[in-house]
């Protein structure tokens, strides 16, 4: 009786001292240690497929026709860091919070005149001779100008075009786009604009519920973190 | 017989004295608890700083997860690569922050500096409006509100005109500038040049179109025009074409007429065309609409009384 009270007390003690362990350990430490990783993902999963899972999808694929990125294929934007994915999860994309991530947004660049619409053909050449796609030549050398100068596409999008983590920019190189690589959805980014949102989780969810979350997020796409 | 103050210190015998003396001692110690709780307000305040956060200030949780990403974005890399003197450093400044910010609502900054009342305002549209912003509208709903405002979508009408009149006053009643503006139409409408007709009838420029001190006879755009007259003078002024003369209009200051010298009507513009406008306007109305119901809902909750000479 008294070891079995002691396994209870002892269950009791390590339940008690989980929130506080879990969150005042660095989230690195909590991703390389496998007992704490597990109960987070004990936490996390149920909240992923609770909250999350009606956008992100069930295995993280995301949904290209809302914007969703599929992070199944490492499509983070702002990159996979647990404590970046915090973050995002605390207080959202766009999501009207003040923290929010909301740095900058595709904006509609054939709408608001920047550039025009053969622009903007020629810039999806170039994007598409950059993902190795079949594309027109000639269209796309004009097009790596609209990207280095009138669309000014490189600031956001990166020299390489492969995305900026700091402002949520994706990757234009494919194979995973956040919207699809098709040239009439890369048409549609460029005379639209894109503004994708996710809500802020700060008011609706507990401090561990989202630290488990997000390591949640980060392990089951089993890659090493990066900032 | 053992005295009353021997009675009071053997805790074996009753003493009534003592008590009423502990019972004093326990009133005051009570007393005393609760007015230091009452005067200090530390009576409820938090020893511990809970897990999620990295300190308390003032009772207001700073972040773990702000901590880390303001280590971060501030050093440049890893939170797990910062060090120990760094991640003091960032405790004390986010601290201090904290403190400006409690200090800044102390001293109630919002309601007189304009700066955070700006940043505010900003702040509290940025938030209502997020949605709307993030919206796209539909092919659909742009043409649905194309057709509704085909008007908006046009280019500019411009116009080059006179405005002339003759004043009314004692010595030019209405009626007799009437019948001197209308027999001036009636020589405009024959063909006699615009200076003519002026110098022969002393018609003036209304003044309403001036361009450095002088008459604007060059192009002028439509809502210049609409900005600057009537509705009488407007409508009678739309319809004209190149040398037409309006009929007589009367106004508070005299009797006018409008001298068409060139009129390029505004040509409608095509969905194709227009989308761009069409698509701005879509979302800032929805944003104007999400605003609009923002403030009325605040209204509605607030209790405002405007002064009596305001108040209608």
């Amino acid at each position: 009786v008294l070891i079995i009270f002691g396994l209870f007390a002892d269950l009791w003690r390590s339940e008690r001292a989980l929130p506080g362990e879990m969150l005042i350990a660095e989230p690195a430490r909590i991703l390389g240690d496998p007992m704490l990783l597990r109960k987070a993902v004990r936490i996390g999963k149920p909240q992923f497929e609770r909250l999350c899972a009606s956008c992100h999808g069930g295995a993280l694929q995301g949904d290209p026709a809302r914007g969703v990125p599929d992070l199944a294929r490492h499509a983070w934007l702002y990159g996979n860091d647990p404590i970046e994915v915090e973050r995002t999860i605390l207080y959202g994309i766009r999501s009207g919070h003040p923290k929010a991530r909301n740095v900058t947004d595709m904006p509609a660049l054939i709408r608001t005149g920047q550039i025009t619409k053969e622009d903007g053909d020629d810039a999806i050449e170039f994007l598409l001779s950059l993902a190795g796609q079949p594309h027109d030549e000639a269209a796309a050398l004009r097009g790596r100008s609209i990207y280095y100068n009138k669309g000014n596409c490189y600031d956001c999008h990166a020299s390489d075009a492969k995305g900026v983590n700091d402002y949520g920019t994706p990757a234009l190189t494919g194979p995973v786009y956040l919207y699809g690589g098709d040239r009439k959805t890369l048409y549609l980014s460029i005379l639209n604009g894109r503004h994708g949102e996710c809500p802020a989780w700060i008011e609706r969810l507990t401090a561990l519920q989202i630290r488990a979350l997000a390591l949640y997020m980060v392990s089951a796409t089993s890659v090493p973190p990066r900032s | 017989m053992p005295s009353e103050s021997q009675d009071f210190f053997d805790i074996h015998k009753a003493s009534v004295r003592r008590a009423m003396v502990l019972l004093a001692l326990g009133a005051l110690t009570g007393l005393a608890i609760a007015g230091y709780g009452l005067f200090t307000a530390r009576g409820t305040r938090s020893r511990d700083v809970p897990p999620e956060a990295i300190a308390l200030v003032n009772q207001r949780p700073i972040l773990r997860s702000d901590f880390m990403t303001q280590a971060q974005t501030q050093f440049s890399v890893p939170f797990a690569q910062t060090s120990h003197e760094e991640r003091l450093r960032i405790v004390r400044d986010m601290i201090n922050e904290e403190l400006m910010t409690q200090r800044g609502l102390e001293i109630d900054l919002p309601s007189y500096d304009p700066d955070v009342r700006n940043a505010l305002v900003a702040g509290v549209e940025l938030e209502v409006t997020a949605d709307v912003l993030a919206r796209q509208p539909t092919p659909e709903e742009m043409h649905a509100y194309y057709d509704e405002h085909t008007d908006r979508y046009s280019s500019e009408g411009v116009m080059q005109l006179r405005d002339l009149e003759i004043k009314t006053d004692a010595t030019h009643p209405s009626a007799s500038a009437r019948t001197t503006v209308a027999a001036a139409i009636a020589a405009l409408r024959a063909g006699t040049p615009v200076d003519t007709v002026v110098a022969k009838f002393t018609l003036v420029d209304s003044g309403r179109f001036m361009d450095a001190g002088q008459v604007d006879t060059g192009d002028i755009l439509q809502f210049a025009v609409r900005a600057k007259v009537d509705d009488a003078i407007y409508n009678a002024t739309m319809p004209l074409k190149d040398g037409e003369v309006s009929e007589p209009i009367e106004e508070g200051d005299g009797v006018h007429l409008i001298y068409m010298i060139k009129h390029r009507l505004p040509v409608a513009q095509t969905f194709e065309k227009a989308a761009n406008n069409v698509w701005s306007d879509l979302k800032r109305e929805a944003q104007d609409k999400v605003n609009a119901a923002n403030i009325a809902y605040l209204r509605s909750r607030a209790d405002i009384i405007v002064a009596p000479d305001y108040a209608r």
